[in-house]
């Protein structure tokens, strides 16, 4: 469903075999798709090139340290996999990393850990424990000149250069084509429980997740959405240990006592539910809509989902982070007049909005991300030709050529 | 310790310069004198020193924006400085370079309560954040141990750590947006203040998080601020062995606990703090681990009693835990003072950061006994345990020929033991002139070379803090044109400093 009419592609399993299909490429100067097993390659914009570069046989898992919290494996490797080496320790990826398989129509079982670090897609615990950004702690990868190189580390603290493991992560494949990751893991809250109770107006649930979140309460989870049968409700995430987490429910209990009736879902359910909201579900996004995320100010949220919903903008949405992010969908009737026309919203709002899921033409044109300042945009390409002077790793992936 | 050769021309220029300068800053601004510049010759490290060109202290971005271009456009060095604590001599000025103090720009300009984000000028001492919202109940997490005098700027610059980042994380996690300032003098806003503000685009703003001043000079910051844990109580465990504290280290993150904090200290830091607080400490003690355990009070009352199950299964000898307040601080004070006490055994002492897999803890704490043995120096550990970062205290005296350079090479040593434990070479205090030369060790031709290339997309000209983190200096000219394949070693003909 995206870049432009490949027609081969390479399936590397080692390092070396990177550094050699790439070494060869850019001695041709011939441009590259890069990707894992392509899962996610909705996301972004188009890359225009005939040849696919696909890391997912790099799929080995190096080590895993439970004591020293510490992963390191092949880009390859699938989130699941990893997942489930982790749980079985108590261990788990802090980030929460969505797969939005259901948003692209792919495998979820098939994304893998290169992927969620090149995307730096952040789940809903993002307000709690953190961004991807803030859990790969080292990385190797092979630039577009073919050379082999590492930063980074193993250590939860470094300060040993440059920090290019935050570099490449969100990069969308553009500095380097990944291979091995270093990524710092947490010990898996021993007890979770969501409370669900339902919504008021926007300016309203925004003022209680502030509220709440001023509490010291290990709250990771914050979101508001329209249910399966149609209420449209708050969820409020408590984790931690066990009594812990009874005793900040009890807290949480008082504070929210003036909303009315509160559901609480136990451990299962509670994650079911958030795996849900990790994923879109709520948004019921049909094939043909545009899918949005916008992060903003959580405070000047309700004013801008008024706006656009107004507008015409946005039709379904859900709020996460605390109300620092909007997902919403977009009928897909006149995309090329309401992606400007949202962006530009958005651009007033200090907002930033990105194109989750488009048609190729809506990407190409518009560009998946936000534009930046002229400045930073220079800036952010003279850095990629610092790693691929040839241009040739996902070439417009992230930036619209003028 | 070598740098770049100044530049006897710039040099010449001094007087020409600082006038320059003066019609920028204002004339007071501008330091040129050699009494009122003695106390910027060094920072942190106090055993490198160079008097630098000039002193110029900026009172607002636009003026930042300025001296960067008019040194920019006639080839003069910077060195950013905070209030030059750095233990690497990143902020080690250049004698043919301006030295740009930021502790002109010390104001938090603005507090968003509901949205947790305070915006800050880059020589903000760390603390007044936090001293900036505590009527709110919030708190900037990241607490260098310097925090009373560290600037928010040179923490960025450092990605500096601090008691607690075990489970808050360092400076990189805290930070949503920044402005900084490229040698060319062009202004970039970077992220916002908002979580994911920085997204669609490079992490710029990450890269220039630890890059020790030779990406941008930083002239405002965005941080996070977090609600203060409800309640903090911390435990005090001895070991008979340093292997039995460091087992004891993993087995607690091994359990599934994250504390706030977790420090390691041998006898011989024990002894020598006992003689400051009066205090005893049990004979058969070689280690003790602090362990401070924060949230609200009953999840903190469940995870002193798990962590104290898994300190006396790992053959704990005593455990002393806080019921109040006034008792953690008094448990603290002993960590608090370590290093201090320390100096009053010695005339000089020498800290670095290696920091290692938390498992390496005893074989790397080994290797430094046999070490201080090899130099006949005396040592003493006092460091993050929970974290890996080591802070080994190499006892020396500067005025006993050559104790000095046996003291760094010690250093180095260790160092090396760090990085071949599968660790790095700085855990928290930066590469800066200090551990420069053995960036070697870590990263190869290839690692170091793909590091300058992107210094080289910030700063081709290669003014900003130079002679600084790589052991050449940048040749971003030379980058472009040259391109040797699969470790073939490179530039092996540039000289190193
Ligand atoms: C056509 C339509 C589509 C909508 N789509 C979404 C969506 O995709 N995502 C989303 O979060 N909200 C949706 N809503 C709900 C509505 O947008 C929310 O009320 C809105 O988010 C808050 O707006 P407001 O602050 O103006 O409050 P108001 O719209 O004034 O709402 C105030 C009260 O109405 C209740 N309410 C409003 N709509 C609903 C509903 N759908 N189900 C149950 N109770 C409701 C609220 O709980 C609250 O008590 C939709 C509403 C309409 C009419
Ligand atoms: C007693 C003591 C305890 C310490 N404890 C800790 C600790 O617990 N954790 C820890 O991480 N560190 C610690 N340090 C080290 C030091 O305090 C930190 O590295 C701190 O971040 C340096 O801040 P500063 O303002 O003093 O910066 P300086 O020392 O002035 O400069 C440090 C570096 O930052 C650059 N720089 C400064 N400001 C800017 C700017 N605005 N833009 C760009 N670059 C800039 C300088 O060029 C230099 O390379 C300690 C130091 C001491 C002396």
């Amino acid at each position: 469903m995206t870049d432009i009419q490949t027609t081969a592609s390479m399936r590397p399993a080692t390092t070396q075999d990177v550094a050699d299909i790439l070494m060869d490429a850019a001695s041709k100067g011939e441009p590259l798709v890069v990707r894992g097993n392509g899962t996610r390659a909705g996301l972004g914009n188009p890359v225009a090139a005939l040849r696919v570069l696909e890391l997912g046989g790099l799929d080995q898992i190096d080590f895993y340290d439970p004591d020293d919290l510490v992963i390191r494996a092949g880009v390859g490797a699938t989130l699941d996999n990893i997942e489930q080496v982790l749980a079985q320790k108590g261990q788990y990826l802090p980030f929460e990393p969505p797969r939005y398989a259901g948003l692209y129509g792919t495998d979820g079982a098939r994304c893998t850990l290169g992927g969620a670090v090149s995307t730096a897609l952040s789940g809903p615990r993002r307000i709690l424990t953190g961004a991807v950004r803030d859990f790969v702690l080292g990385v190797e990868g092979v630039n577009g000149q073919g050379d082999v190189f590492k930063a980074g580390g193993r250590t939860m603290k470094n300060v040993t250069g440059y920090d290019i493991s935050k570099l490449v992560t969100g990069a969308n494949g553009t500095l380097a084509a990944l291979t091995t990751l270093t990524i710092k893991v947490l010990p898996a809250p021993r007890a979770e429980v969501t409370l669900v109770l339902p919504a008021a107006t926007l300016e309203e649930d925004v003022a209680l997740f502030a509220r709440i979140r001023a509490l010291p309460l290990g709250v990771g989870g914050l979101a508001r959405r329209v249910s399966p049968t149609g209420a449209c409700e708050v969820l409020v995430r408590v984790e931690g240990t066990v009594p812990g987490v009874a005793g900040n429910q009890q807290v949480l209990g008082g504070l929210l006592a003036t909303r009315g009736s509160m559901e609480v879902l136990e451990q299962q359910a509670s994650q079911a539910l958030w795996a849900g909201v990790r994923e879109l579900d709520c948004l019921n996004a049909r094939p043909d809509d545009l899918v949005w995320r916008v992060n903003l100010p959580a405070t000047t949220m309700p004013a801008f989902v008024a706006q656009a919903r107004k507008a015409g903008c946005i039709n379904r949405f859900f709020v996460d982070w605390a109300g620092g992010v909007v997902f919403s969908t977009m009928r897909g009737v006149q995309p090329e007049v309401d992606t400007l026309r949202y962006r530009k919203m958005a651009e007033q709002a200090g907002a930033r909005a990105t194109l989750l899921r488009a048609p190729d033409a809506v990407r190409a044109q518009f560009g998946a991300f936000p534009p930046v300042s002229a400045g930073v945009a220079a800036l952010a390409a003279r850095t990629r030709t610092a790693f691929d002077p040839a241009g040739i790793l996902n070439p417009g992936r992230m930036t619209v050529q003028a | 310790m070598q740098m770049p050769e100044p530049s006897q021309a710039i040099i010449s220029q001094r007087d020409a310069l600082a006038q320059g300068l003066r019609q920028i800053v204002g004339k007071d601004w501008v330091i040129s004198d050699d009494a009122q510049r003695r106390p910027y010759q060094c920072d942190g490290i106090t055993a490198y020193m160079a008097m630098p060109l000039l002193v110029v202290l900026p009172g607002s971005a636009a003026e930042v924006q300025a001296v960067l271009r008019f040194c920019n456009d006639r080839g003069v060095k910077i060195v950013p400085r905070g209030s030059g604590t750095s233990l690497s001599g990143g902020a080690l000025p250049l004698e043919d370079g301006v030295l740009l103090v930021t502790s002109r720009l010390c104001n938090v300009l603005a507090v968003d309560e509901r949205n947790r984000v305070a915006r800050v000028q880059p020589g903000v001492p760390n603390i007044k954040i936090s001293e900036a919202v505590s009527h709110l109940g919030l708190c900037y997490m990241p607490d260098p141990s310097s925090q009373l005098i560290s600037t928010i700027g040179g923490n960025v610059a450092e990605n500096a750590g601090g008691v607690h980042c075990l489970k808050y994380g360092v400076t990189a996690n805290h930070i949503l947006g920044m402005q900084a300032v490229l040698m060319t003098g062009e202004m970039l806003e970077l992220g916002g203040a908002y979580l994911g503000a920085a997204e669609g685009e490079l992490d710029l703003m990450g890269v220039l998080t630890g890059s020790e001043g030779l990406l941008a000079v930083v002239t405002e910051i965005a941080v996070r601020l977090e609600p203060v844990p409800e309640v903090a109580r911390v435990i005090s465990m001895s070991f008979a062995s340093v292997e039995e504290a460091c087992a004891c280290v993993g087995a607690i993150i091994g359990v599934g606990v994250i504390p706030a904090g977790l420090e390691f200290m041998d006898r011989k830091v024990l002894d020598a703090v006992s003689v400051l607080i009066k205090e005893k400490f049990d004979d058969r003690t070689a280690a003790l681990l602090l362990c401070e355990l924060d949230g609200t009070a009953v999840e903190v009352d469940a995870l002193v009693g798990v962590v104290s199950d898994v300190a006396r299964g790992q053959g704990a000898i005593e455990l002393k835990v806080s019921t109040t307040e006034e008792e953690r601080q008094r448990i603290w004070s002993s960590r608090k003072l370590a290093f201090s006490a320390i100096g009053k055994l010695c005339p000089d002492y020498y800290c670095t950061d290696g920091t290692i897999p938390r498992n390496k803890l005893p074989e790397v704490l080994n290797k430094m006994a046999d070490m201080s043995k090899k130099y006949g120096l005396d040592y003493a550990n006092c460091f993050h345990a929970g974290d890996g970062n080591l802070h080994p205290i190499i006892m020396y005296d500067a005025s006993k020929p050559g104790d000095l350079e046996k003291a760094e090479e010690f250093g180095a040593d260790v160092l090396i033991a760090c990085v071949d434990a599968g660790g790095v070479l700085s855990g928290e205090h930066g590469i800066g002139v200090e551990k420069r030369d053995l960036m070697t060790h870590q990263f190869t031709e290839i690692d170091l070379q793909q590091q300058q290339m992107v210094k080289c997309a910030f700063d081709p000209k290669d003014l900003l803090n130079p002679g600084k983190m790589f052991p050449t200096l940048c040749r971003c000219a030379e980058f472009g044109r040259m391109h040797v394949h699969n470790g073939n070693l490179r530039f092996a003909d540039i000289p190193r400093f």
